[in-house]
């Protein structure tokens, strides 16, 4: 059966994580995407600048997210997927922070992830291709990264999901790591045969997608089944805003310009029967403090719409 | 084959009066045009093309041309419509070894077209012919066709082309597309490398010779966000012929090279585009397309912009073509003892290795730095005529003048670490270069 979720950041909180939980339930949500990276800001990263949460054990850290499993449980909210924080080195970044990235905050993340029982966490390749000059070196980078945490997700039962990123150039969004569908299937292959188990998939994020115009529907087919999870948002094509879906517009015709019926059909092809997230969190600072609850609503009734069309039997039957 | 830098000559020589553009394209030092036969029959034209006698008004241009015979409706008068054009060209000694066939709108709905476009094209090779044309550029073919649908839709329209294409020794160049979706671009037939890659080989398998070829679109890659080392390095030997245009990365323009600027760095992706053409070792042909610049620039400074525009292009060829020059010559020594002769070391040090350095700080005299031997410029004087001096310091003409002045007649050539194929991830500070 699919299932809806959306993150938990700008929901989610720490000093009273479960009424965060009950607000999701109520919202319409039977799953959450657990926003671990929050506690590890990309901004700070990139200017070098490291907090210590993931210096606590790793019995702290759990003590730490007890009150959000059990907020989680006792919503009935089902934590599929979390997002490790990122990125996991620094080009050209300190050795201390990059060893911190690589030693402490990843296999700690790989923990957190067991312990909320999550089969799913999202990492994102290296943006290194401008150094070493070729995608397939970059991306060498990044399977030295998943081979020192695959054998942690074989043993925990956890899928490491690649998902693709874009990168900048002159303030212009272009495509980044894992763009290529056809490669990231071969390589999801070569892993899972390599460590004899399902421990890499892919997380296809709509709104990096549809900033670079890639076919959403050639995409999702090329990935079938290796697409484990989502993250649902729109944009204007221009900038990863992490909007809701079919909010921009850019013609008189006043119809959606990223290609939501592609994203349904690939979803349909592939009989996409896991969760449809959201990864919506900045529209919940775009609007009023006080309509968060009917915002929520709102995005699950797109996920309930989206599990329809997708499981149309009238269409899978022509 | 070397390159040859093209201009495309759309926004700069009007077609029934070609003569000051065309004059100005040759003047600036243009070797040959693109042939661009939508300059007698546009998308415009053919998009009422059935539908309205009179063509609602577009621009200036068209607005001139109302009285002649449409080539959309009479596409045998297409080569003596682009006649004076190509007399002109003739006359400056411009090639024209490459032609556009007439295209469609991106958000056309005009499916009803497909054979109005295959006589077009048809009778833009038949032209081709006549002027010893060797390209021709044909668009897959998009309007009205479902998704799934392109490659037999386009297999069919190409290979119906394919028999007269190899009569008359023309090769058929697809391009990268754009496809409009509700008004933005994004991907569409040949976007995608390997999609491009597999119809050229499956259309030159089933022509039985190779009378397909690829035109890689800057501008289209740059829309698409796209990787363009990747991109060329995956279709190969297969581009034939580069279009050479700018954009902002959100709307369709063909803007001047690094003119496309935010933040202080270009939008366009010019390292992957350089990185992946360098790499396949292009010489194919360099076509200059810059007509949106041209068309808000004044006619009084035209000819400054377009010699401009040649000079871009020709520093795209001497990026594009480093690693030929390098090929060249069996020996070589360097001149330059810092960052670019350690990116030289770590790009190129292993397939064309340097018998050494030299720099022109005595200090340095005799250290060894990237593993060569940092030696006097007077050392230059005993090499071999056919080694040449690179130089790897960013004032080239006057340590050319230098070694000139020295005696030194063998071959001086500059180096670049501008676009490279890979970097370190530090750049030496001048005290860290000795100390190395």
């Amino acid at each position: 059966m699919i299932g809806i979720g959306v993150q938990t950041k700008n929901v989610v909180n720490d000093n009273h994580p479960e009424e965060g939980f009950v607000m999701l339930k109520r919202a319409g949500f039977s799953c959450a995407d657990f926003s671990l990276n929050a506690y590890l800001s990309n901004v700070s990263l990139y200017q070098s600048e490291k907090n210590d949460f993931f210096t606590q054990t790793i019995q702290e850290l759990e003590l730490f997210f007890t009150p959000h499993k059990q907020g989680a449980e006792a919503a009935g909210i089902t934590i599929n997927q979390m997002h490790m924080p990122y990125p996991v080195h620094v080009p050209g970044g300190d050795r201390e922070i990059n060893d911190y990235l690589w030693n402490q905050v990843a296999p700690k993340s790989m923990a957190v992830c067991a312990f909320f029982e999550c089969p799913y966490i999202v990492i994102h390749g290296f943006k290194l291709a401008h150094f070493l000059g070729a995608e397939e070196l970059e991306w060498q980078e990044t399977l030295k990264f998943i081979d020192s945490i695959a054998p942690l997700a074989k043993e925990m039962g956890i899928t490491i999901c690649i998902e693709n990123l874009y990168d900048g150039i002159g303030g212009h969004l272009v495509e980044g790591p894992c763009c290529n569908g056809k490669k990231a299937a071969e390589r999801i292959d070569y892993i899972n045969d390599k460590y004899g188990a399902e421990v890499l998939g892919f997380c296809f994020d709509t709104g990096h997608a549809n900033i670079v115009g890639i076919d959403f529907e050639g995409f999702i087919t090329t990935l079938g089944s290796r697409l484990k999870v989502l993250h649902i948002h729109d944009n204007d094509g221009i900038s990863d805003l992490h909007q809701i879906p079919f909010t921009f517009a850019k013609s008189r015709e006043n119809l959606s310009s990223t290609e939501w019926d592609g994203f349904i059909r690939g979803l349909r092809k592939i009989q996409f029967d896991r969760v449809l997230n959201f990864e919506t969190a900045p529209v919940l600072t775009a609007f009023p403090e006080p309509m968060k609850r009917d915002v929520l609503g709102f995005i699950a009734d797109i996920g309930r719409y989206f599990c329809e069309e997708i499981q149309r039997q009238d269409v899978i039957n022509s | 084959m070397s390159m040859n830098i093209l201009c495309a000559p759309s926004g700069l020589a009007a077609l029934e009066r070609p003569q000051k553009g065309i004059i100005d394209i040759a003047s600036a030092g243009f070797e040959g045009i693109l042939v661009d036969a939508a300059m007698c029959c546009s998308d415009h034209e053919l998009e009422f093309l059935g539908i309205c006698q009179n063509l609602p008004q577009k621009n200036r241009e068209e607005s001139k041309h109302r009285n002649r015979a449409k080539v959309s409706e009479h596409p045998e008068e297409l080569y003596n419509n682009l006649k004076p054009l190509l007399e002109q060209c003739k006359k400056e000694h411009l090639l024209t070894p490459i032609t556009r066939a007439p295209f469609l709108r991106r958000n056309t709905k005009r499916g009803d077209l497909k054979s109005v476009l295959a006589r077009l094209a048809e009778e833009s090779i038949h032209m081709c012919s006549e002027i010893g044309c060797g390209y021709l550029i044909v668009n897959p073919l998009f309007a009205e066709i479902g998704r799934g649908e392109e490659w037999k839709a386009s297999r069919e329209y190409y290979l119906s082309l394919a028999g007269t294409a190899l009569e008359n020794n023309v090769m058929i160049l697809l391009q990268n597309q754009c496809r409009e979706l509700h008004g933005r671009l994004v991907r569409g037939n040949c976007t995608e490398a390997e999609e491009a890659a597999a119809w050229i080989d499956r259309l030159n398998a089933e022509a039985g010779r190779e009378c397909f070829g690829f035109c890689m679109d800057a501008g289209i890659c740059s829309l698409c966000g796209q990787d363009m080392r990747e991109f060329a390095s995956v279709l190969g030997n297969r581009i034939k012929a580069v279009i050479l245009r700018d954009c902002d990365g959100h709307y369709e323009t063909a803007m001047l090279p690094f003119t496309c600027v935010n933040r202080g760095q270009s939008a366009t992706d010019w390292l992957g585009f350089i990185r992946g053409l360098r790499e396949i070792g292009f010489d194919g042909l360099l076509i200059m397309d810059f007509s949106t610049t041209a068309s808000a620039f004044s006619q009084f400074l035209r000819p400054q912009l377009i010699r401009f525009a040649w000079d871009v292009a020709e520093f795209i060829k001497w990026q594009i073509s480093m690693k030929n020059v390098l090929k060249k010559y069996d020996k070589r020594v360097l001149f330059g003892a810092g960052n670019m002769c350690r990116n030289y070391m770590k790009c190129y040090g292993d397939e064309f290795p340097p018998l050494f350095t030299c720099d022109n700080n005595k200090d340095r005299w005799g250290e060894w730095f990237e593993g060569l031997e940092i030696k006097p410029p007077e050392s230059l004087k005993l090499l071999p005529p056919d080694c040449a001096i690179f130089i790897c310091n960013i004032y080239y003409r006057e340590i050319e003048q230098q070694l000139r002045e020295m005696g030194i007649a063998g071959p001086i050539e500059y180096f670049n670490d501008e676009y490279m194929p890979s970097y370190y991830f530090d750049r030496l500070e001048y005290w860290e270069v000795s100390e190395q």
